[in-house]
């Protein structure tokens, strides 16, 4: 009995004394810190702002301008006569600036189809830890587009608005880890006038997209989007494209094979895709240059 | 009678080992802070700069902690540029923080009002890899609190960071930081 009551005084004055001793600093200031604990919005889900041709969750940063010179060569089964497809090119001129924190807005020319593209990206959520913990960025993704291609008849007189298309996406991404980032995108393009009297004005698809980082300047990335109602059923063949960004400091390189000929929604959703298992697929590149108008 | 009397003994000293340290201002901690840094290159000065610096002193035995999340540097020329500092160097996601721990060398009494040059001995973690440092500091103690300035500079590849051919007229391999913090007692 005797001993109990030493023992557990004994415990007891070591408990008083252990402070005494010296605590644990790392303890102490955990306990000290452990209500300032900071939100952390998660940065580069993607390196840019598209994945190959598509669309990705990241936007131009407020008050920063990005040029995108997009080029898509011809098909590589042209061969050694057209030095298998680099004897043609399409390109696409886009800037993009980010007006605050959540909208960036672009515009853009198409050599095919000569095509003038306006478009808004807006964040509706943000991946982020902390506090509050969100496990997806979700984007919404609006552009419009028209047509300035000359009809083949030059005696058909259509109203202008049957030159214009509608592209309303859904981007759904979560970078897993500091190598992998997923993205899911659901998208609608809807066009004024369709091609055929057969074909659907609203062509529905549901984009996947991944980027998966080699080094810290280096990562692969691939896209495909299945199609499920293309305007031309029997000859539609779904957007598949991979390749690699490079990272270099200023400028971002990104070099693919895609079997797409162009590189807004309304090209590569809708139609105008070539068969990779017959090596109708293309030579491509982004090359991006950001400029910066304000201190981060 | 001998064994109530030790029992007492016993119970008074723990109280008062208790009290003693309760009433005394052993731990200090940081309340008001920037840590910068600078890289002087040839073509570029990149600055950037953090408030969410905390750390901890122990007056007894001297010794420190102090730590700053990577991901709470501000400042830079451009949002790229932080993207660059946390996705490409620092790798913030797996090495969330930077940690300085160790022990000042001068044993000064912290109970009087003064300004002090002292030498603040430790190791400094970043980016996954530490290194032994010895960073001289101005320390003015003045009534409940403390002042503390420092600066050093880090060697990027001491680190295990990388600097790019490319953007090698960008960034300097050595980088200056400067830190001033104002400390106060703890709360119990």
């Amino acid at each position: 009995m005797r001993y109990k009551i030493y023992a557990l005084l004994i415990i007891t004055q070591l408990a008083f004394l252990q402070p005494a001793l010296g605590q644990d600093l790392e303890k102490l200031l955990e306990e000290e810190t452990q209500d300032m604990e900071e939100q952390v919005i998660t940065q580069a889900t993607f390196k840019t702002t598209r994945i190959v041709n598509g669309q990705s969750i990241e936007n131009a940063s407020p008050k920063e301008l990005i040029f995108v010179v997009s080029h898509h060569f011809g098909e590589v089964s042209t061969g050694l006569y057209d030095f298998f497809g680099v004897d043609y090119s399409n390109i696409r001129l886009g800037f993009e600036y980010g007006l605050n924190d959540r909208i960036a807005v672009g515009i853009g020319r198409s050599s095919f189809n000569k095509y003038y593209d306006v478009s808004a990206k807006v964040k509706l959520l943000q991946q982020q830890k902390g506090k509050r913990q969100v496990p997806l960025s979700v984007s919404y993704f609006g552009s419009a587009a028209a047509t300035a291609i000359r009809y083949e008849d030059p005696e058909r007189q259509e109203d202008w608005t049957a030159r214009l298309n509608y592209v309303h996406q859904l981007l759904i991404a979560r970078k897993m880890s500091s190598k992998l980032s997923l993205q899911l995108s659901p998208v609608l393009v809807h066009s004024n006038m369709a091609p055929t009297s057969r074909s659907p004005n609203d062509v529905w698809a549901l984009g996947t997209g991944g980027r998966y980082k080699l080094t810290n300047w280096v990562s692969l990335n691939a896209e495909y989007f299945y199609t499920f109602n293309p305007e031309d059923e029997q000859n539609h063949f779904n957007s598949f494209s991979a390749g690699v960004d490079l990272d270099t400091g200023g400028h971002i390189f990104q070099l693919y094979f895609t079997n797409s000929s162009g590189m807004i929604e309304k090209l590569f959703i809708s139609g105008n895709n070539g068969d990779w298992l017959q090596g109708d697929f293309r030579f491509g590149f982004n090359i991006t240059r950001v400029f910066s108008f304000g201190k981060e | 009678m001998k064994q109530t009397l030790l029992l007492l003994m016993l119970l008074l000293t723990g109280v008062v080992a208790g009290l003693q340290t309760g009433s005394a201002q052993r731990y200090y901690v940081t309340e008001n802070q920037t840590v910068e840094f600078v890289s002087e290159a040839p073509l570029e000065r990149i600055h950037a700069h953090s408030e969410k610096l905390s750390g901890i002193l122990d007056l007894q035995t001297r010794k420190f902690l102090f730590q700053v999340p990577m991901e709470s540097f501000y400042g830079f020329n451009s949002p790229l540029q932080r993207e660059h500092f946390n996705e490409n160097y620092m790798e913030s996601d797996q090495y969330p923080k930077a940690r300085f721990d160790g022990k000042i060398i001068e044993e000064i009494d912290f109970s009087k009002n003064g300004t002090h040059r002292i030498r603040a001995k430790g190791k400094l973690y970043i980016h996954g890899m530490e290194r032994r440092i010895t960073v001289p500091c101005k320390l003015t103690i003045n009534d409940e609190t403390m002042e503390v300035s420092s600066s050093f500079s880090v060697q990027l590849s001491h680190y295990g960071i990388k600097i790019p051919q490319v953007v090698s007229q960008k960034l300097s391999e050595v980088i200056d930081v400067q830190t001033q913090i104002t400390m106060r007692p703890k709360n119990e």
